[in-house]
């Protein structure tokens, strides 16, 4: 790769080693990597090696929102709400030819999004098109007519190199027996966890993703027959469920809650209707339940700021959906500027850019 | 906040010679921040003239510029901005090949990121001029590459 051109000029041409030229690379969009794999096979090989996957996420690790909205045309977009607020629409051909109507991000994890689609799900993603079709579980189907009560979550598990969808779901017509079954994508098929635990109600208006966290994915949840809420967390190596109890005094309803990833923090949002706020709770300290402080109370005039936290950008700034926008909070709570959406915009979720492919695909 | 220091073991300058013989001062906290020249400096002590080989009277003033902002934490994104506001993608490259041998993180890392920035949107075809790479593809391994990225040109201009 590295033949001195000779220039006619008097200017010489100056090459770069490549491990100068990969510095660079590393610090593209994917975008642009994929295409400059058309550069020379050398390049084509540094972009598709898996270590570069690696070093690339690190690194760079652009985030995006993605919107999807099911009202026919079927639209997928990426905007970009860190820096300006360029938007694409994505080619969903993918899902063709199966009559998807419905759609809930179930997770957003290493770039990929885990969609169900209630006839199956998928793992996508959006930056470079690797996609698979995961059927749904033995129970997810067999309880389809119960899926707004399901708690699905997407996650990854570094110590196989692997992605595990989730599901918690209980059957409401055999005594709300609970059941936890994880479909691996390395080997490719669904297993059950056998492990007597209770059923977890959720407020089934609006299905809940799992936030993936410190290896593990976390929901909120009312534990059948205490009416307590808690926090239902799914270990992903370990393998194992267990509960975080929320923050004391912590007295709201399921349907006013929720939980999210602010930055590098677990963390609680609080929709306050009759003082017109969000609220936001932060674990200081994973797992450790006296580190939960109230760090931010959002105020907007007339109505709720958002309904629903989106992401933390990286200069620490909140992103929120509203009705029909997409908001940005600094740190202090003020209002820094919005974006209007689709009007029927069915799920939205922030993505990192990633060049990975998945577990046994190339 | 800059202090400027009065007292004369804080405000010591290092004098640097380029590898085409000019002689320019930098301040020793900031030439501490290019590990090179640091290393050089512990090897020569710092009464001498510090002989930089590699780098010519073109960069080096530059470079300075940017680690006097350096010392006195005022390096933002605005500057940083104006900073490669007039230079060309060839003279980034000679900065940032100076940044290298100097071992220059910080601004070694900004430029990288600026590198990639102006050859997000450019064709394949600049970014094999810029770099001095050969295509090795056959026409045929070429085209098939293309067409099944063809998602990754759209809104690329071919000529740029």
């Amino acid at each position: 790769m590295k033949k001195k051109k000779k220039e006619k000029t008097m200017q010489m041409v100056i090459n770069l080693p490549s491990e100068l030229i990969i510095e660079i690379l590393l610090r593209l969009p994917v975008k642009s990597l994929t295409r400059f794999k058309s550069v020379c096979k050398s390049w084509f090989s540094i972009i598709s090696h898996s270590n570069f996957a690696n070093s690339h996420f690190q690194i760079t690790a652009a985030t995006h929102i993605l919107t999807i909205s099911a009202t026919s045309p079927l639209k997928f977009q990426s905007i970009d709400f860190e820096i300006n607020h360029h938007s694409v629409l994505l080619n969903h051909n993918f899902l063709l030819p199966r009559p998807y109507s419905y759609f809930q991000i179930k997770g957003s994890c290493r770039g990929f999004i885990c969609l169900y689609c209630y006839i199956d799900i998928w793992i996508w993603n959006p930056s470079n098109g690797i996609h698979k079709q995961i059927p749904l579980s033995p129970l997810g189907s067999e309880l389809l007519e119960y899926h707004l009560r399901h708690l699905y979550g997407f996650g990854y598990d570094p110590s196989r190199d692997d992605y595990m969808v989730v599901l918690l779901s209980y059957d409401p017509r055999a005594n709300f027996s609970s059941h936890l079954e994880f479909f691996s994508l390395r080997d490719n098929m669904w297993n059950e966890i056998e492990d007597t635990h209770s059923a977890y109600l959720t407020d089934f208006g609006n299905p809940r993703a799992g936030s993936f966290f410190n290896g593990a994915i976390h929901w909120v949840a009312e534990r059948y027959g205490s009416s307590v809420n808690v926090i239902v967390v799914f270990d992903l190596m370990e393998r194992k469920l267990f509960e975080m109890p929320l923050p004391d005094g912590f007295d709201h309803d399921l349907e006013d809650f929720g939980l999210w990833i602010f930055g590098e923090f677990l963390s609680l949002w609080v929709k306050d209707y009759p003082n017109n706020t969000i609220e936001i709770w932060v674990m200081k300290e994973y797992k450790l339940h006296s580190s939960w402080t109230k760090t931010l109370v959002i105020c907007a005039n007339g109505g709720i700021p958002f309904y629903k936290p989106v992401c933390r950008t990286k200069s620490g700034d909140i992103i929120g959906k509203d009705h029909y926008r997409l908001v940005k909070y600094n740190d202090k709570g003020q209002l820094l500027e919005y974006l209007h959406i689709d009007r029927y915009v069915d799920d939205l979720a922030m993505y990192t850019e990633s060049l990975f492919s998945l577990p046994g695909e190339l | 906040m800059a202090q400027e220091a009065s007292s004369s073991t804080s405000s010591k300058t290092i004098s640097l010679k380029t590898g085409d013989g000019e002689i320019f001062e930098i301040e020793a906290s900031a030439a501490k921040q290019m590990k090179t020249v640091q290393r050089l400096i512990d090897d020569l002590g710092d009464d001498i003239t510090i002989p930089l080989h590699n780098v010519f009277s073109k960069e080096l003033p530059k470079i300075i510029e940017y680690y006097k902002k350096d010392i006195t934490g005022e390096i933002t994104k605005d500057f940083e901005a104006e900073f490669v506001k007039d230079l060309n993608d060839d003279e980034v490259k000679v900065l940032f090949l100076a940044a290298n041998y100097l071992d220059a993180n910080k601004l070694f890392e900004f430029l990288s990121q600026n590198i990639a920035d102006r050859l997000e949107s450019k064709s394949v075809e600049y970014v094999r001029k810029y770099f001095g790479v050969e295509n090795d593809f056959t026409p045929e391994e070429e085209s098939k590459l293309r067409e099944e990225r063809a998602w990754s040109f759209r809104g690329i201009k071919e000529d740029e």
